[in-house]
């Protein structure tokens, strides 16, 4: 049957339901265009043919193709637009910055769409309360206190803290330091949240 | 909300399909018995079952949801779809007994999805259809409900096991609202915790790098 | 805020982006955590509160400035910065809510935005109609680069309104009364049911179809909860 091998770009997808982001598939998406270019010729030739010898028996299977083009259509856009929502929510939890081994799965048009989608949300983020800005990346839970503990899972390096003072981030180091600070941090794994 | 970035987008509710929604796409993938009503030239070489150029009438094929429906016209009948046998009257008697009893995952798992989606071709048989999802999913509710909001720290895999796509998203929604009670109830919920999406990418690529 | 200052307060009935009048900060703090919930449990975006999100923006910068001056070490001083921070969460929570529905749902958003008379006061921000537009173009050209323009030329292009779902206003929320209601018409959930009309007493909570109550969401008649 056609389009066996758009429900598998979607299915490559859907294995991995929390959100992480597979390499991009261009030779899946290569395969599905080509059926589609073979599809519309198919197509295009039964309509002469339809049209020239009044050939309206063909009509069916034009019809069927036509579904097969559109189902194929809807497979990539739904592929695309999912990895998209995948991207942005690295955007979130990693920052702006990704790690290689995740730009790596990305095309190059996935590129561009981040560096497009974190340059809105900057703006965006500049723009509030009258061009005052506020990063709404941070404060994700509701504040219990002001300063943590936190113990550093893996060396980080100088670390500046609000007052100006500077300490080293050294694995298995443990600290008391602003909340708000730290808060990146602890999501990208770097420090963990030590609970009394 | 604030702690999950990535939102998939949601599958359609009752008859409507989501365009964007892999979990519509897959449950599209379904297949139906279908018998054509005429004769599809110059595409026989779907049907493995002939030699001939053409789907020749009155052929009897497995067609995905999705072709079924692109091809069903009441005016114009190029196919008539069947019902998939668990729809049928003989398996509707069996959910009015015991809706428990039944392994929806084996049976659908797109039981309710694809139930909904039957409506579309315009079969007598449609209330009784309506009915017996609604019935259904009314008579398992309880148990799934009940057992999603006690079960904690329990292994709950033989009960999922046996539920439908629907009903393991309202089985995981209410676990995670179990979950995130008894962490605040520990007074664990304000603790600061590494993204989960980092934390997978971490694993992954421990396990890219063994051989 | 110095220009709702300069309003004689006369017009509270009138309309309500203009009912801050002289407000206080705990009122303030107040409107915010009520646009907040709201946003939170409400399936669709409902219209800014740019005033309210300014006033809150301005408030901050003036318990930091203040803050300043406090020596340090005193108590004071860090049950203030707590404040700060409770805050400064609800405002990026509440912001956060809005982002996001906005990017689940815009090509509705931006079409609504497109279709609203003059004077209606508008869904958006500007900050987030602009943030809306870029993303309607960067999500469309992506599309067209990487798959759409290389398909058959009937197939090109993808109507973004079709696609993308819009919100499901028939989704049930909990809520809590402000201002009684009377006469509410409740549609029915089953075929055998019928519709019938409910009172909405003052302070009652109820679990409701969104659909039903959503103009008394918007006109503050009741809380999301």
């Amino acid at each position: 049957m056609f389009c066996e091998k758009s429900i598998e770009l979607i299915r490559e997808l859907h294995r991995m339901s929390d959100g992480q982001l597979p390499a991009f598939n261009e030779d899946g998406l290569r395969q599905v265009l080509q059926e589609m270019e073979a599809l519309y010729e198919q197509n295009q030739t039964d309509v002469n043919a339809a049209k020239a010898e009044g050939r309206a028996d063909l009509i069916p299977s034009i019809k069927l193709r036509h579904c097969c083009l559109l189902r194929n259509q809807r497979c990539i856009t739904a592929y695309l637009y999912d990895r998209l929502l995948r991207i942005r929510a690295l955007r979130w939890e990693y920052g702006s910055v990704l790690p290689p081994n995740v730009r790596f799965h990305m095309c190059a048009e996935e590129v561009q769409w981040f560096g497009n989608y974190k340059k809105s949300l900057a703006s965006f983020m500049r723009s509030l309360g009258g061009g005052e800005g506020l990063d709404i990346t941070q404060d994700m839970k509701p504040p219990k206190s002001l300063y943590i503990e936190v113990r550093c899972l893996k060396d980080h390096g100088e670390f500046e803290i609000d007052d100006g003072t500077v300490i080293l981030l050294k694995k298995n180091s443990q600290h008391f330091l602003p909340r708000w600070k730290c808060e990146q941090l602890i999501r990208q794994g770097v420090l963990e949240h030590v609970m009394s | 909300m604030d702690t999950q970035s990535y939102l998939p987008v949601q599958p359609g509710v009752g008859m409507e399909e989501n365009f964007l929604s892999l979990d519509d796409i897959l449950l599209s993938h379904e297949r139906l018995p279908a018998r054509t009503e005429c004769t599809f030239p110059r595409l026989g070489f779907l049907e493995k079952t002939t030699d001939s150029q053409d789907i020749t009438e009155g052929t009897k094929m497995e067609l995905p949801l999705w072709l079924s429906k692109g091809l069903y016209e009441r005016k114009r009948r190029v196919l008539s779809v069947e019902l998939p046998k668990v729809y049928r009257e003989g398996w509707r008697t069996i959910f009015k007994a015991d809706p428990n009893v039944v392994d929806l995952h084996k049976m659908g798992p797109y039981y309710y999805g694809l139930g909904s989606q039957m409506l579309h071709f315009d079969s007598p048989e449609n209330p009784e259809i309506a009915q017996t999802l609604l019935q259904t999913f009314i008579g398992r509710f309880r148990r799934i409900m009940d057992s999603s909001q006690n079960a904690y720290n329990e292994d709950t895999s033989v009960l999922v096991e046996h539920l439908d796509c629907l009903e393991k998203t309202l089985f995981r929604s209410g676990q995670s609202g179990l979950n995130s009670f008894q962490s605040w109830e520990k007074g664990q919920a304000s603790q600061l915790t590494a993204s989960s999406l980092v934390l997978n990418y971490r694993k992954r690529k421990m396990t890219d790098i063994q051989p | 805020m110095s220009d709702a200052l300069s309003e004689d307060g006369s017009d509270i009935n009138q309309d309500d982006s203009r009912e801050e009048d002289v407000m206080t900060p705990v009122e303030l703090i107040a409107k915010l955590e009520e646009a907040w919930l709201n946003e939170k449990f409400s399936p669709e975006l409902l219209e800014n509160k740019s005033e309210v999100v300014e006033c809150v923006m301005e408030q901050l910068t003036h318990m930091e400035a203040n803050l300043q001056r406090v020596k340090k070490g005193d108590a004071k001083a860090s049950i203030h910065r707590m404040e700060i921070d409770r805050i400064r969460f609800v405002l990026s929570s509440y912001l956060r809510s809005r982002l996001q529905k906005i990017e689940k749902f815009f090509p509705h958003v931006l079409e609504k935005e497109k279709s609203r008379r003059e004077g209606d006061t508008s869904l958006l921000s500007p900050e987030e109609f602009a943030f809306a537009k870029e993303y309607y173009t960067n999500t469309e050209s992506y599309l067209k680069a990487v798959a759409l323009k290389r398909m058959p030329p009937n197939l090109q292009t993808v109507d973004m309104l079709k696609a993308v779902p819009e919100p499901c206003l028939d989704s049930f929320v909990f809520l809590r009364v402000k201002e009684r209601q009377e006469n509410i018409l409740v549609e029915p959930e089953t075929d055998d049911q019928r519709e019938y009309v409910v009172d909405l007493d003052e302070d009652s909570q109820h679990l409701m179809r969104y659909r039903t109550i959503a103009p008394f969401v918007s006109s503050g008649a009741v809380q999301l909860i």
